[in-house]
């Protein structure tokens, strides 16, 4: 009787060990993430003044950080180097070459957005005559030439107007700055609002 | 005396007195079983007059009477756990203790006071436990928030809603949570991850402070959290409880219900849970995105025959936890602003939503369990365990609603465990697991993966046995692990990396407990522990809130020149596992009303993971701070001591301090984020019947937190920004701002029972403080939420017991 039971026992220990097992079968694979279309990264980002009388005389600065969020350094790579008495266009390129094979335009995107995106400036005071001052970073509502407004009415700066005047000057230092602002936009809205998706500061020449 | 089944929590051991009466035979005894550490009663627990036939089991209320003794004094044996069947007289696992009487004139009723049994593993060291009378009472609550009124844990946190528990100094995955005997299986790593347990349904919480690794999993280097969920007692008659809370701070409200029933061979519970709240309010101003929306549900069949158990659970935890709006910086700039403004500097009015940045959790914990006592005194246990863990994070960027983290993690746990017969005096458990996790990165989050995918293979094997002489007990455990891991990851360029890597270690303890007297009792415990560093700390690349952080297999230092082009294969590497060994003391005394506790502890851990800004590096949003994971050896030296004393039989107190010292003492350097000293005192009134209310009790705890006066240095992001101050890979550590300024809080609360109802308030922050806490990474950018009142009620529905 005792040895029946033990075996009955055993034999119900047995069934519900394997209903065990077959529920923990393991899919085991080795597959690695998906790769992914990194969005979030700019690694490339030129200023490209054209000169509005003569669109030929292009002035490209550009900035560099090959790896992103890698610890590699950021590489200012040029100078702004402007004729004095000119009045200049400014827009970007800003790309995403993380991978080389596959680079990515930014720029489309941050206009599709541009309701949640307005670029600032700063720079050396008095270095353009128009605008005047020191530009908006510190100070929202000094003078930029937007040339471009969001669906809003409220100012962009994918394109910007700059005039350089008669007297040149050389080691000059300007700032442009993109703010991410969604949701928070406003006419009155600052360079300190939102979060930044690039801020880079370039040696600014007139000659 | 009828047959009676029961299953019962555990408990024990106590010290007794009988009652004395005049005549020979006439003697009766009668009291409360009361647990020791929750003071709750104790139910169901089975009262045995030594020498005499005479027996019988405490009530729903703890409440027994023996009468009909024919001596003065008698030796009362109380057991508990397991079964006590008056037929077939098998208690399975009950663990019986012997007290002398002590010979008592002049009372009506004695209250025994009965400690909980220990797992077998962690008897010599010291623990604390939480009921359910305490977790009812704070059903808005986290897992860490509720623990940490204890002596020696704190909580670490992100906000209002993630939270962390804090043993010693130590957390993440170097805390143990076991959830209904599994460890629970979630993405364990960084600040901002929680463990997802829906506390509303716990039985009771049990905090081990010592290495409890040998039992539980060699992580468990400053301890483990034992979730315990209702015990399915059986022949119980049908109950249900339906509870529901409202607090001010956050509007939040929460509903929940449970009911289950016992015969004498089945019993079940099922339960559910919903709480939500909105933006909390610090007493200035509102929290914005600090809500949370959480659900939950579990249950649990058990099947009883003669020598066997079979135990089925389900549990499933859904969570939606906002995240402090104000504290995502993108960029230093941002940082900078938001650590110097006083206010956040994002605040909105009150709201329900949530926004980004939040997470999302989906846990799934399945559990099989067959008890076997297949002879007098032994146990053969056969677990089976399946989780799925879904997590998602979004966080403010371009494409927010898309979330950035998108991970699914399947946990698979077999354990066998053999409790085996006495021999030659010794107790002892053996038992062999399986640990297999296996993660997961969904497509589609438009970012390169933070944490890799990985599979993690753990087959270990341990044996604990303790032996009693006298008034001694030695305990001592060994354990072995082999562990593999397979990782699978992306570059930032998309390009794959791979690694495996094998780990076999074995990991001790040994502990001594003697009853010094009646009263007090000593417990030595030594520990070790090893921990492999988890995914975060060795392959975590880039940007995770507001810090860039390379993990240990991802930079390389060349000469003090930092690389992260390439990702080092850890065999290669000169990564090690961290080794713990933690010696832990308490000394525990009873007397005359008063009770003390005094635990002290040194843990000494080699090769200690942690994370250390190293400097700023360019990039085209402006100079980031960067962070690299490092290894040092580190030493923690602390003190806790508790004082309880019961002044009149309604009134009584406690005072609790906790002190702890750590350094680097590898690098003779600061630790960041180590708890802070802290001291509380606590006034109880068990006021009695008063008015229409069976029972009305009172509660009054002032607490002060001090500034940590080990902290380690400031440097502002300011100062790193324009370059004023200069790190490298050699530089002491510091932190952004100081540490917080010490803070006073007082609590109030009042809790009653009429009839069927119970009920509270509890008055949070009383003052409405403005204070931040040292341990919340959110103190940065805001203060802790202010004064917040908690009502709560709960209706018990129980039918009588059909055969009594």
């Amino acid at each position: 009787m005792k040895t029946m039971n033990l075996f009955k026992n055993l034999r119900l220990l047995a069934i519900l060990c394997s209903a065990i097992t077959i529920v923990g079968c393991n899919n085991d694979d080795d597959a690695a993430p998906e790769e992914e279309n990194e969005v979030e990264v700019f690694t490339d980002v030129t200023l490209i003044f054209t000169n509005t009388a003569d669109t030929s005389d292009v002035v490209r600065a550009s900035a560099q950080d090959p790896d992103g969020t890698g610890i590699q350094e950021l590489q200012i790579l040029d100078a702004i180097t402007l004729a004095a008495d000119t009045e200049y266009t400014l827009t970007y390129e800003i790309l995403n070459a993380l991978d080389p094979t596959d680079v990515e335009d930014i720029g489309a995107e941050i206009l599709g957005e541009d309701n949640e995106h307005q670029f600032f400036f700063s720079f050396t005071e008095g270095a353009f005559t128009s605008p005047t001052g020191n530009g908006n970073i510190d100070t929202a509502s000094e003078p930029i030439n937007y040339n471009d407004q969001d669906e809003n009415g409220n100012p962009v700066g994918l394109s910007t107007t700059w005039t350089t005047p008669a007297a040149t000057s050389a080691g000059g230092m300007f700032t442009a700055r993109l703010q991410h602002q969604p949701d928070i936009k406003t006419a009155t809205t600052g360079s300190n609002d939102g979060d930044t998706d690039f801020a880079l500061t370039f040696v600014l020449n007139v000659q | 005396m009828k047959e009676r089944l029961l299953l019962s929590i555990c408990l024990f051991f106590g010290s007794l007195f009988a009652m004395a009466q005049k005549e020979p035979c006439a003697y009766s005894v009668s009291g409360k079983v009361l647990d020791a550490d929750t003071e709750e009663t104790v139910p169901y627990a089975v009262i045995r007059v030594e020498g005499t036939e005479k027996y019988t089991s405490t009530d729903r209320e703890g409440n027994f009477k023996i009468d009909g003794l024919c001596s003065k004094k008698n030796t009362l044996i109380i057991s508990c756990i397991g079964y006590a069947d008056s037929t077939r007289d098998h208690e399975h696992d009950s663990e019986i203790h012997f007290y002398l009487a002590q010979e008592v004139t002049g009372l009506d009723e004695v209250t025994i006071q009965a400690q909980r049994t220990k797992e077998k593993g962690t008897e010599t060291i010291s623990q604390v436990t939480i009921g359910k009378v305490e977790i009812d009472g704070n059903p808005t609550q986290s897992l860490a928030a509720i623990l940490s009124r204890q002596q020696g844990v704190t909580y670490a946190s992100a906000g209002t809603n993630v939270q962390l528990p804090v043993i010693h100094g130590l957390y993440g995955n170097r805390i143990l949570v076991l959830n209904n005997g599994l460890k629970h299986g979630f993405q364990n790593w960084g600040t901002d991850h929680a463990p997802e347990i829906d506390i509303a349904s716990a039985n009771s919480i049990t905090v081990v402070k010592g290495a409890a690794g040998v039992r539980y999993g060699p992580e468990a280097l400053g301890g483990a959290i034992i979730v315990e969920p209702n015990s399915l007692l059986l022949n119980n008659p049908f109950y249900a409880e339906l509870g529901t809370g409202y607090q001010t701070n956050g509007k939040g409200y929460n509903a929940n219900v449970a009911l289950g029933k016992g015969t004498e061979r089945w019993s079940f519970f099922a339960n559910g849970n919903y709480t939500r709240i909105g933006d909390r309010n610090t007493p200035d101003y509102s929290l914005t995105n600090s809500g949370k929306e959480e659900k939950a549900i579990g249950l649990g069949v058990l099947h009883h025959l003669d020598q066997w158990d079979f135990k089925v659970n389900y549990s499933f935890v859904d969570q939606n936890l906002a995240l402090l709006r104000a504290s995502i910086a993108t960029s230093p700039d941002s940082f900078t602003r938001a650590i110097n403004a006083n206010e956040p500097i994002i605040i909105n009015p009150f709201s329900y939503d949530i926004g980004q940045p939040s997470q999302t959790t989906q846990h799934h914990l399945a559990k099989a369990e067959i008890n076997w006592w297949y002879t007098e005194g032994a146990r053969l246990t056969l677990i089976g365990g399946l989780q799925l863990n879904k997590r998602n994070e979004f966080d403010v960027r371009r494409n927010a609603e898309l979330p950035i983290i998108d991970l699914d993690l399947l946990t698979y746990d077999y354990q066998l465990e053999w409790k085996h017969p006495t021999w030659h005096g010794l107790n002892g458990l053996l038992g062999l697991q399986y640990f297999g996790q296996d993660n997961d990165n969904n497509p589609g989050t438009q970012t390169t993966p933070y944490i890799p995918n990985y599979n993690t293979d753990r087959f270990s094997a341990f044996a604990v046995e303790s032996l009693v002489f006298g008034k001694n007990t030695v305990e001592a455990g060994l354990r072995f692990d082999f562990e593999t891991n397979d990782v699978r990851g992306r570059e930032i360029n998309q390009a794959i990396f791979r690694d495996n890597y094998t780990f076999t270690n074995f990991t001790g303890t040994l502990g001594y407990v003697r009853r010094l007297s009646e009263n007090s009792t000593f417990r030595t415990n030594i520990g070790t522990a090893w921990r492999t560093p988890n995914m975060e700390e060795l392959f975590s690349f880039g940007q995770h809130s507001f810090k860039t952080t390379f993990g240990l297999l991802r930079f390389k230092d060349t000469n003090g020149v930092l690389s992260t082009d390439e990702v080092t294969p850890l065999d290669e590497s000169r990564v090690n596992p961290e080794r713990g060994y933690k010696f832990i003391n308490e000394f525990q005394t009873h007397k005359n009303g008063n009770s003390h506790n005094i635990t002290v502890y040194s843990h000494f851990i080699e090769n200690y993971v942690f994370d250390r800004p190293i400097g700023v590096f360019g990039t085209v949003r402006g100079p980031m701070p960067a962070f690299i994971f490092d290894q040092a050896d580190v030493l923690f030296l602390g003190a806790e001591y508790s004082w309880k004393k019961e002044w009149t039989p309604t009134v009584s107190s406690s005072f609790g301090a906790s002190y702890l010292w750590s350094r680097n003492v590898g690098d003779n350097d600061s630790l960041i984020n180590q708890p802070p000293i802290s001291t509380n005192v606590e006034l109880k009134w068990n006021q009695g019947k008063v008015w229409l209310f069976d029972s009305s009790k009172w509660a009054i705890r002032p607490s002060y937190t001090f500034s940590q006066f080990q902290a380690a240095r400031t440097i502002t992001p300011a100062s790193l920004v324009d370059g004023s101050i200069e790190l490298t890979t050699e530089s002491e550590i510091f932190d952004f701002a100081d540490a917080t300024d010490g803070y006073f809080l007082l609590d109030l609360s009042w809790s009653f029972r009429w009839n069927n109802l119970n009920g509270g308030i509890r008055l949070q922050n009383l003052l409405n403080t403005a204070y931040r806490d040292y341990l919340n990474e959110m103190r940065y950018f805001a203060d802790e939420p202010g004064r917040n009142l908690l009502f709560t009620l709960k209706y018990t529905l129980k039918t009588s017991p059909q055969n009594e």
